[in-house]
């Protein structure tokens, strides 16, 4: 099933990404909302004496999107913190063989988390649970957590293929995993961000 | 095993597999996971960790991250840095070393706009650097100045580090961010006083750049005034209390928003600023939700307090004792970034200085002025990296020397806080909730 040249993975990232940026935008338009919300919140009280009803329950339940959404994003691009220094020291199969753990670690976590984190979901659906001060139904932000997390999954799932792949034979083109980063391209990378 | 030994075995797992490499959010939840359910059985360990991500996740204060991130994304868009600079040099020009002092200055200004310490010494970078090398300026100062000045962001609100701090440690956020103004202007001072007296023993290391009117010192005001205003916000607000630090983020981040609109930020900007801010959001809450997950295996197996409880029987003062943990950050920041350490750190070492009779808030700004400090020391000092990123003809080891008074500087104002933490605890006391 996979080539030797990694095409399949690559177009499976290729598609994963897409689901992902959109994800991401998602959390994104969130917190662009979130931002006039609190604006005419602040208004609203201060202003006219009118402070929007449930504000505090809906900004609750709503940072859900952006507290999870992304976070397959954010692994395809290698975001979440680590410590590389002994990473960095080691190259070839054993530096492939400790990202695959790592990995390994990652998904199991993330499926005990999809699972138990559906559990919480779904006991909030029967129940009919509500928040207390607007009674605004609390499953659907429950929900975004097993959901983000089996796109992560998936992504931990890719990542495990590619570098599987790169540990069987460290002399392939590394494709569908993040690039392992100096702190030149850390730098780089900030930089840019501020173009 | 007891409950105890299995939380030093969680400590000692925590930190083998962070070592190896693994993502600190799946490092901790996976042995806090594994923790809670050794502790609890298969059902409710699991069960208990299932809840976590979204129980402690969905708080209101924990808001105010995505706002004050959103207002530093935004800040690259609204051309702040330019006119800040400008004003700056045109004020401060005259003193020995003027552009380097006008630079701080700048940054101090920025800070107030922009939360991380890295992005704010690559715009000043581009910004104050050719001005300071046209005017002859010594190129390790210039470099140096530039480094160390972003480190500013991360003291003076909004400070996503201090809002993390508050998060983890169950203190007041509002609390911490004015807490925060008054040390980021001391260790302003402090930088500036260095650069004068350098330049004012060796001129050749930065002239004063005289001959402004005061005509043209006042017209370069107006365009600080966006600054000002989300200053005046956000400091208000916390202090007096009229809105949440999430609604006085949110104003803050609107006012940015309108001025990169005017400075010509069209959606493609937008969506960039938009996206970078739910990427950093998304890898905070993670490592938040990891850490909370581990800590509470942690207090399960009742380790924070049996450590705290240690640390006080030592034989040693307590200022030892935190000379000792401040030693143990500046190692740790070697190979770490901020966010990671704190959070990984602060569950167990919190406990412990409170126990000591240290103050919550003054061990806030004292161990983000660490984080900081770590941002601009060697191996990984990630600001300096950001210099000669965007200045390949200064080299790295000309950064890192220049870095070098500004270091020393830092060390006078740790030392300044621990000796009178009421520069750090003033504020914050006089206000209407502590």
């Amino acid at each position: 099933m996979l080539r030797e040249d990694g095409s399949t993975l690559g177009v499976f990232d290729v598609r994963l990404g897409r689901v992902e940026t959109f994800f991401n935008l998602v959390a994104a338009a969130c917190i662009f909302v979130l931002m006039f919300l609190g604006m005419a919140q602040v208004l609203g009280r201060q202003l006219f004496d009118r402070p929007i009803s449930g504000y505090i329950d809906f900004v609750e339940l709503s940072m859900a999107t952006f507290a999870f959404l992304g976070i397959a994003y954010c692994q395809r691009l290698g975001g979440h913190v680590r410590m590389e220094m002994f990473l960095k020291m080691t190259s070839g199969r054993a530096h492939w063989a400790m990202e695959v753990f790592g990995t390994l670690i990652a998904l199991f976590v993330i499926a005990v988390l999809i699972w138990y984190g559906f559990d919480h979901f779904l006991r909030a659906y029967r129940l009919g649970d509500s928040t207390i001060d607007a009674e605004l139904p609390v499953w659907p932000s429950k929900l975004l957590v097993p959901v983000s997390f089996a796109l992560l999954w998936l992504r931990l799932l890719l990542q495990l293929a590619a570098y599987l792949r790169l540990m069987i034979n460290p002399s392939a083109a590394p494709v569908a995993v993040p690039r392992a980063m100096t702190a030149e391209e850390i730098a780089a990378q900030e930089i840019e961000g501020t173009n | 095993m007891s409950s105890f030994e299995i939380g030093i075995a969680g400590v000692v797992g925590l930190i083998a597999l962070v070592f190896l490499g693994v993502r600190v959010v799946y490092a901790a939840a996976f042995v806090g996971m594994v923790g809670l359910i050794a502790m609890l059985g298969w059902d409710a360990g699991a069960g208990m960790a299932g809840t976590i991500p979204h129980s402690k996740v969905t708080t209101y204060t924990l808001s105010v991250l995505p706002m004050f991130i959103l207002i530093g994304y935004l800040a690259f868009h609204a051309g702040l840095t330019e006119r800040l600079f400008d004003a700056a040099r045109k004020w401060l020009g005259w003193v020995p070393g003027g552009l380097a002092v006008a630079t701080v200055i700048a940054a101090t200004g920025f800070a107030a706009v922009s939360g991380a310490s890295t992005a704010t010494a690559a715009v000043f970078s581009r910004v104050a650097i050719p001005d300071m090398l046209k005017y002859g300026y010594d190129r390790k100062l210039a470099a140096g100045v530039v480094a160390a000045g972003g480190t500013l962001a991360s003291l003076i609100p909004p400070s996503a580090l201090l809002v993390i701090y508050a998060i983890i440690v169950e203190q007041s956020v509002g609390a911490l961010l004015v807490a925060g103004f008054l040390p980021g202007i001391v260790s302003a001072i402090a930088y500036s006083i260095m650069i004068v007296i350098l330049a004012a023993l060796k001129p050749n290391l930065g002239r004063p750049i005289k001959g402004f009117t005061w005509r043209e010192r006042w017209r370069s005001v107006p365009g600080t005034l966006p600054i000002i205003a989300v200053v005046i916000i956000i400091f208000s607000a916390m202090y007096y209390g009229w809105a949440t630090p999430t609604e006085a983020g949110a104003l803050g981040a609107f006012v940015v928003f309108v001025i990169a609109l005017a400075h010509g930020m069209r959606w493609k900007g937008l969506r960039e600023a938009l996206l970078e801010s739910a990427k950093l959001t998304v890898m905070i809450f993670s490592i938040i939700w990891g850490v909370l997950l581990f800590v509470r295996f942690l207090g399960f197996a009742g380790l924070p307090d049996a450590f705290a409880k240690w640390v006080v029987t030592l034989p040693l003062p307590p200022l030892a004792i935190m000379i000792g943990i401040l030693l143990f950050y500046t190692v740790l920041g070697m190979f770490m970034d901020a966010i990671g350490m704190l959070l990984l750190t602060l569950p167990v070492v919190y406990p412990a200085v409170i126990a000591l009779g240290y103050d919550p808030i003054w061990f806030g700004i004292v161990v983000v002025k660490m984080c900081e400090i770590c941002l601009i020391t060697p191996p990984i000092g990630l600001n300096c990296f950001v210099v000669n990123g965007v200045r390949p003809d200064i080299p790295l080891s000309d950064v890192f020397r220049g870095i070098m008074p500004f270091f020393v500087a830092d060390v006078v104002t740790l030392a300044l806080f621990l000796a009178f933490p009421d520069i750090i605890l003033w504020l914050p006391r006089t206000m209407h909730m502590s």
